[in-house]
C-alpha cells in the first residue's frame, strides 16, 4: 500500500502488521536500599515504602524510568518536606536503553521479528541524612 | 477571599490544586481562558554568571532546544575572550521534566566531558481561571510542581556538592562492572601470555 503525501514523494506503509512488544529494560542489581518507582503502584503505598526504608537505613536510592520520573522526584521532594529540612537529596540522570520486539502479526507470512532499539531518560535520587 | 484588582465587581477564589473546586472548574465550562503566572523562584541555586538559559516548557521541540543549545556551546569565535559558551542550565518544571533531562542527556552524548549539577526543588504555580458564563468570578489556582534545574559544564564543577555527575568517561567503568571487568580481565589473561616485548611498550606508556 502505498500513500501519496502532499510533497510529493510516497510513503510506503509495511505490507506486514508487527505486533509491539516491549523488553522489560535491564535491572540493574539491587540492593536493600534501592526502590524502583512506577506508574502502576499507588502513589502513598510508594511514598510509604520509601519512608519506611528511610527510617531503618541512613540513605535510601530512588529510581525512576521515563514516565516514573516525575514520580520519583515527587516522592523525594515530599521525603525532604517531611523531615523539616534534615534530608539532603542528590540527583543523577542517565539514559536507558529500551528494545522492543516487533512480532509479525500473521504467523502464515513469513515475517523476521525485528527489533527497534530506543533511548528513554531515567533519573536516580539519592536521599540521605548529610553527616554532620 | 483575595479581590483581583484588574476588575472591580467579580470575586476571586483561591484554590488549592486539590481541593474539590478544582473540578468545578474543568466541568462547569471556566472557559479555557486561563492567564498563568508563575511564581519566580528562578535562580539556579548557587552560581549564576552569564550563563545560557533553556527553559523546557511541555510543547517544546527537543529539535528546536538542541538545535539553539548545541550551536552556542559549540561555536568558538574567540571575539569575547572565552571560546564560546562554557556552561548551559536546562530547566522545566511539570511535564517538562523528562523533555528536560532527554535534552541535558542528548546535550551530554554528543559533547563529551561534560560536568552535571542536578537540582530539584518545587516551583509555585498561580493560575488564574475565568468563566465566561454566569457573571465574573475568577478562579485562582495554586498549585506546587516538582521541577529539576541541570547545570551542564565544560569547567570542572565541585564533586562535593549534592547531586553533581562527573562526565560520562569516569563513570561508564563503574556502571558497567561486571562487563568492563570481565573485559579486562580477559585482556590481562591475553598479555600475560604474549612475549616481553609488548609489555614493555605498555610499561612506558
Amino acid at each position: 500500500m502505498v500513500l501519496p503525501t502532499p510533497e510529493g514523494s510516497t510513503l510506503e506503509m509495511d505490507p506486514m502488521e508487527y505486533t509491539l512488544r516491549k523488553r522489560l529494560p535491564r535491572k540493574l542489581p539491587k540492593r536493600r536500599n534501592d526502590v524502583y518507582v512506577n506508574m502502576k503502584t499507588d502513589f502513598k503505598a510508594q511514598l510509604a515504602r520509601c519512608q519506611k526504608l528511610l527510617d531503618s537505613h541512613r540513605e535510601i536510592c530512588i529510581h525512576g524510568l521515563g514516565l516514573a520520573i516525575n514520580r520519583a522526584i515527587n516522592i523525594a521532594l515530599q521525603l525532604q518536606t517531611s523531615s523539616q529540612g534534615a534530608l539532603q537529596l542528590a540527583a543523577n540522570t542517565s539514559t536507558v536503553e529500551l528494545i522492543d520486539d516487533l512480532e509479525p502479526e500473521d504467523p502464515d507470512e513469513a515475517g523476521e521479528p525485528l527489533t527497534r532499539t530506543r533511548n528513554n531518560s531515567a533519573i536516580h535520587i539519592k536521599v540521605f541524612y548529610p553527616n554532620p | 477571599m483575595e479581590l483581583s484588582g484588574s476588575r472591580d465587581a467579580c470575586q476571586t477564589t483561591n484554590v488549592s490544586a486539590s481541593s474539590p473546586l478544582l473540578k468545578q472548574t474543568h466541568t462547569s465550562r471556566f472557559k479555557k481562558v486561563c492567564r498563568i503566572e508563575e511564581e519566580s523562584t528562578c535562580p539556579f541555586p548557587g552560581l549564576p554568571a552569564g550563563v545560557l538559559e533553556m527553559r523546557v516548557k511541555e510543547g517544546s521541540k527537543i529539535r528546536n532546544l538542541m538545535g539553539f543549545a548545541m550551536a552556542r556551546m559549540q561555536d568558538e569565535p574567540g571575539d569575547m575572550g572565552q571560546t564560546g559558551l562554557r556552561r548551559v542550565v536546562f530547566s522545566g518544571s511539570g511535564r517538562a521534566v523528562t523533555k528536560t533531562i532527554t535534552c541535558a542527556e542528548i546535550m551530554k552524548r554528543k559533547i563529551g566531558g561534560l560536568h552535571q549539577m542536578t537540582k530539584l526543588q518545587y516551583k509555585g504555580l498561580r493560575e488564574i481561571w475565568e468563566s465566561q458564563e454566569g457573571g465574573d468570578s475568577e478562579v485562582t489556582v495554586h498549585r506546587t510542581l516538582p521541577s529539576i534545574s541541570i547545570l551542564l559544564s565544560k569547567d570542572p564543577l565541585d564533586p562535593l556538592e549534592p547531586g553533581y555527575q562527573p562526565p560520562e568517561n569516569a563513570l561508564w567503568s563503574e556502571r558497567n562492572g561486571g562487563e568492563a571487568s570481565q573485559a579486562a580481565e580477559k585482556r590481562s589473561v591475553n598479555c600475560s601470555e604474549t612475549p616481553a616485548e609488548p609489555q614493555a611498550k605498555r610499561v612506558c606508556l
